[in-house]
């Protein structure tokens, strides 16, 4: 396979993964944490089964890599207004209580292992910083609407 | 009168010359290769990590500050602006040490690999003084009056290290072919420098 043929396949794969998986998660921040969970942690490889199949292996973790390194991109550009969004959408979606969400995040940290690898430690730092703070956000409106309404939806921003 | 002026006005000229020639280290074409490929990987984190436009208005943005303002308490208003001082103190200093790198090696290597007249030399030296006086004068003002205190020199700060940047990669050219013409890539990265 000639370098131009593998980087064309490299793209079709990225097209169809975009519009066959990552077209149903709308949040860059949902679209990282499943990109991250296809790395294998021992080999810095990703693996996609129904990827690998229409094309090789190797395309499949290069799109799979290429694909990461974009929405690491999207949600390192987003405003913390935005972070603070999809992290809401993304506890909703998970069907975690929010106390026990808040918790394992500000404990375990697991946005730490989720960005691409060969990542600029300042940019991995500020995204962490900005996830620190939307935490911090999403808690204390957390704590407001149960103190307003005990036993009323909590996660729900003034806007909705 | 008239020509003691102009006698004087010569050999002062002729003295900052000699000056200019004594300041400029001597260059050695030992451990060029190194300081070449340092320079490379100062220019290549500059210009993908560091100094991209929409990497750096993130780190100013000031619709953060507002957000927090409006809709968070006190307690974590202290955690945003600590928090963004911190990163924009960590952006600065790793500004300056990778323009340090690439100022050492256009002043002690840069000669034995692209042919630099004087002018373009004294130049290049002046935007390297420029911008290493604006990261102290930011660094500064950050620590004195946090991260939204001198948005205007954070912005002219990030501007005359992409012009060096684009300088430097100009006299770095030479080294494309042997890295390898990269393919065009349509997918949305969004790798735009400031």
């Amino acid at each position: 396979m000639t370098a131009l043929s593998k980087h064309q396949d490299v793209r079709a794969a990225s097209r169809d993964l975009r519009l066959r998986t990552l077209s149903l998660m709308p949040h860059p921040l949902d679209r990282l944490i499943y990109l991250a969970s296809t790395r294998d942690y021992n080999t810095g490889l990703y693996h996609h089964d129904g990827l690998a199949s229409r094309f090789s292996d190797e395309v499949a973790c290069e799109a799979l890599a290429d694909c990461h390194r974009e929405a690491f991109h999207h949600l390192l550009t987003s405003s913390l207004e935005d972070i603070v969004r999809q992290l809401e959408a993304y506890v909703e979606v998970s069907r975690t209580e929010p106390v026990e969400f808040i918790a394992a995040w500000r404990g375990l940290k697991p946005y730490q292992v989720a960005v691409p690898a060969q990542t600029d430690p300042l940019t991995a730092e500020f995204l962490f910083s900005n996830l620190r703070v939307a935490l911090a956000i999403l808690e204390s409106r957390f704590r407001r609407s149960q103190l307003a309404a005990p036993g009323a939806s909590p996660l729900r921003s003034p806007g909705q | 009168m008239t020509s003691l002026i102009i006698f004087c006005a010569i050999g002062a000229g002729l003295f900052l010359l000699l000056l200019l020639a004594m300041v400029r280290r001597p260059s050695r074409p030992e451990g060029s290769a190194d300081a070449l490929l340092g320079a490379r990987h100062a220019l290549r984190t500059l210009q993908v990590s560091l100094l991209p436009a929409e990497v750096v208005e993130r780190f100013l943005a000031r619709d953060d500050l507002d957000y927090v303002l409006a809709a968070a308490p006190l307690s974590i208003q202290q955690l945003f602006l600590q928090e963004r001082k911190r990163i924009l103190l960590a952006w600065i200093t790793q500004v300056r040490q990778q323009i340090t790198s690439l100022q050492d090696f256009h002043f002690g290597h840069s000669r034995h690999f692209v042919q630099m007249s004087l002018t373009t030399e004294i130049g290049l030296a002046w935007e390297f003084a420029v911008l290493r006086m604006e990261c102290r004068a930011l660094y500064l003002l950050v620590v004195l009056r946090g991260p939204y205190g001198a948005p205007l020199i954070a912005g002219k700060m990030a501007g005359t290290a992409a012009r060096l940047c684009s300088i430097s990669e100009e006299s770095l050219a030479f080294l494309a072919p042997a890295e390898g013409r990269a393919i065009p890539d349509d997918s949305a990265r969004g790798d735009a420098h400031v």
